[in-house]
């Protein structure tokens, strides 16, 4: 059956609801002027070319990258094994520690904010690398558990029964058989802990300093300092990057699937 | 040790799911000889394929021993056992070749990569896929899928050969080939092999011998010929092959009362009340005026009820003074009934070694 007229209209509303304000900032984001104002006076690159050349911004964003990058691959390396041991293994205390991994995406980011703090601030690890990617890690890492538990328990048990039937021990077989067979969702789980860390701001906020400070933050404080289309073209550029991962990791498995709804 | 010790010996072998009520395996014992292959037939859950999972390793028996060669290996993990094991699923790895998955084997055991690509290939040509050596499992067919879990398997030259219902996978046009093939491949090899299998053509076709299961215990270990002919228990008369069932009474001398006519049987129970099973093929039709063959000493008058035409055998539906009777016609050799029609009278006769009798239950 086709969905009424009446569906479709309000399927549409909700659409330009949604999407209404990221169109009026990628307008905006190709003004020619000098104000955060619409509709804009003209249109120019301008504020694209200002963005690359802010000295400032492009520091930060070289710092959310690595940090990414960095966080991403150590909530890869500890949740791997982590999921691997909830799909696979069967041992006391398993849902425990399946809801225990998980508790990071239930408290208030604004209260691990402030915990990591009250913790960081007398080792003198705020506003460092291994401060920032022990902050980002605890939210990243229940992420990367969820989509390898997914991608492990659909690789088939037989697979590894065979495998050590062959004379693998469980390690190797693991190693040699199932990983290889879960990869496509430890790309999805880099890509989506890697922007996890890219778009985190709250932590952030409690965790940077002058010498360190990541992207969203310095945002935040350029967009509360001044009010001109640059801070547009940034969130664009930011847009058009998490769209590109997306799209990877929907060409790779599906999005959907890598993020364990099915 | 010596060249009559078994191959394979299981002794009291149990497993019990927690949780359910009764063992799936119960107390198994049995002796496989070196080069034979053994099918464990029975219906689903009578616990083949746990049995089957015991001796890989892949399942932890809550009592009893499991010998290979003489060696208790019922503590070792499955990587140490050197069981070649083709999985009902097949369980070949997706990410790699046909080659990679025979050669992966070989790969654990330390061998260099000259030696496993040479003994893989060989491997793959001995089941006919040498061709197909680089191709991924998704791009072969089921029926090549199952020769290349068979070369996987066989590729390490395995101490046992396990089968989980090979066959079950594959269209009945390809199964009997398929089936033909292993066995003669696993004769050519003298390799001692398990058969998991719920279809009793299979059994009796490949096997040396037949392990009929029931409800996690072997209710009969012999040759297949053996457990056709002569079923050691009730299950085994009416799992395996077709059997008409006629109750009575047993009287000394093996003769079975039943339905006012007096049987005679080979059997030497006590008297009481049984039950007898006759298979169809035993059961000899007489024409209107012909004496018995000599040793057919049982005479029943039937009246055919239904006929089923199958192909090369038509098989006949009597009624008798002892109850329904089944009889069986050869398309080619037996012309001369082919116009029969319900109601017909007949004339059948048997042999008293043909009835096999057992208590009433």
């Amino acid at each position: 059956m086709r969905p009424s007229w009446m569906l479709r209209l309000l399927a549409a509303l909700g659409l330009l609801v949604l999407l209404a304000p990221g169109a009026l900032v990628l307008v905006v984001s190709f003004s020619a002027g000098d104000f955060l104002t619409f509709p804009p006076p003209g249109f120019s690159l301008r504020w694209y070319a200002a963005l690359f050349s802010h000295p400032g911004l492009m520091a930060a964003l070289g710092t959310s990258a690595i940090l990414a990058a960095l966080v991403a691959a150590l909530a890869l390396l500890l949740g791997a094994p982590a999921a691997y041991a909830i799909a696979r293994l069967d041992f006391p205390g398993r849902d425990v520690l399946a809801t225990l991994l998980m508790a990071p995406l239930l408290l208030p980011t604004l209260v691990l904010g402030l915990g990591l703090l009250l913790v960081l601030q007398p080792l003198g690890l705020v506003a460092t690398w291994p401060g920032l990617m022990l902050g980002h890690s605890l939210v990243a890492i229940p992420f990367a558990v969820r989509i390898m538990t997914t991608a492990f328990a659909a690789v088939p048990k037989e697979l590894e029964a065979a495998a050590w039937t062959l004379g693998a021990t469980p390690l190797r077989a693991a190693l040699r058989i199932t990983l290889p067979n879960a990869a496509p969702g430890a790309i999805a789980a880099g890509v989506l802990t890697f922007l996890v860390s890219f778009d985190e701001t709250v932590i952030s906020l409690f965790l940077v300093g002058p010498r360190l400070t990541t992207l969203p933050v310095e945002m935040f404080r350029y967009a509360e300092r001044t009010t001109d289309p640059l801070i547009a073209a940034l969130a664009m550029s930011l847009i058009a990057f998490a769209l590109l991962m997306v799209a990877v990791v929907e060409r790779l498995m599906g999005f959907t699937r890598a993020m364990g709804r099915d | 040790m010596s060249e009559a010790a078994p191959h394979l010996r299981l002794e009291r072998l149990s497993r019990h799911y927690a949780g359910a009520p009764a063992p799936a395996v119960d107390a198994i014992s049995l002796d496989l000889p070196r080069g034979a292959l053994l099918a464990l037939l029975g219906p689903s859950g009578c616990g083949k394929t746990t049995t089957l999972r015991m001796i890989a390793g892949l399942e932890r028996p809550d009592g009893g021993r499991i010998l290979v060669g003489g060696q208790d290996v019922t503590a070792l993990p499955p990587h140490r056992r050197q069981m070649g094991v083709v999985f009902q699923s097949y369980a070949l790895f997706p990410h790699m070749t046909a080659a990679g998955n025979t050669a992966f084997g070989l790969e654990m055991r330390g061998l260099g990569r000259a030696e496993r690509a040479r003994r893989a290939r060989a491997a793959l040509e001995m089941v006919g896929l040498g061709a197909l050596a680089g191709r991924r499992p998704r791009a072969l067919s089921g029926g090549q899928q199952q020769r290349v879990a068979l070369a996987r398997a066989l590729a390490i030259e395995p101490e046992l050969l396990l089968l989980d219902e090979p066959l079950s996978a594959l269209d009945a046009k390809l199964r009997e080939g398929v089936r033909d093939e292993i066995r003669a491949l696993q004769q050519r090899l003298g390799t001692t092999t398990v058969f998991v299998t719920h279809d009793q053509t299979e059994a009796l076709a490949m096997a040396d011998l037949v392990a009929v299961m029931n409800a996690g215990r072997v209710e009969q270990l012999a040759a297949p010929e053996e457990v056709f002919e002569r079923p050691a228990t009730r299950f085994v008369a009416t799992f395996v092959g077709r059997a008409a069932r006629l109750q009575g009474v047993l009287e000394p001398g093996g003769v079975l009362r039943c339905g006012g006519l007096a049987l005679r049987s080979a059997t030497d129970l006590a008297p009481g009340p049984a039950e007898a099973y006759l298979r169809p093929h035993r059961v000899r039709l007489l024409a209107p005026a012909e004496a018995p063959p000599p040793g057919f000493d049982n005479l029943l008058d039937a009246t055919l009820a239904r006929r089923v035409y199958t192909g090369e055998v038509i098989a006949l539906e009597t009624e008798t003074a002892a109850g329904p009777v089944m009889a069986e016609l050869h398309a080619g050799a037996d012309e001369a009934w082919r116009g029969l029609a319900p109601g017909a009278p007949l004339r059948l006769a048997f042999r008293p070694a043909d009835l096999a009798v057992f208590p009433a239950p």
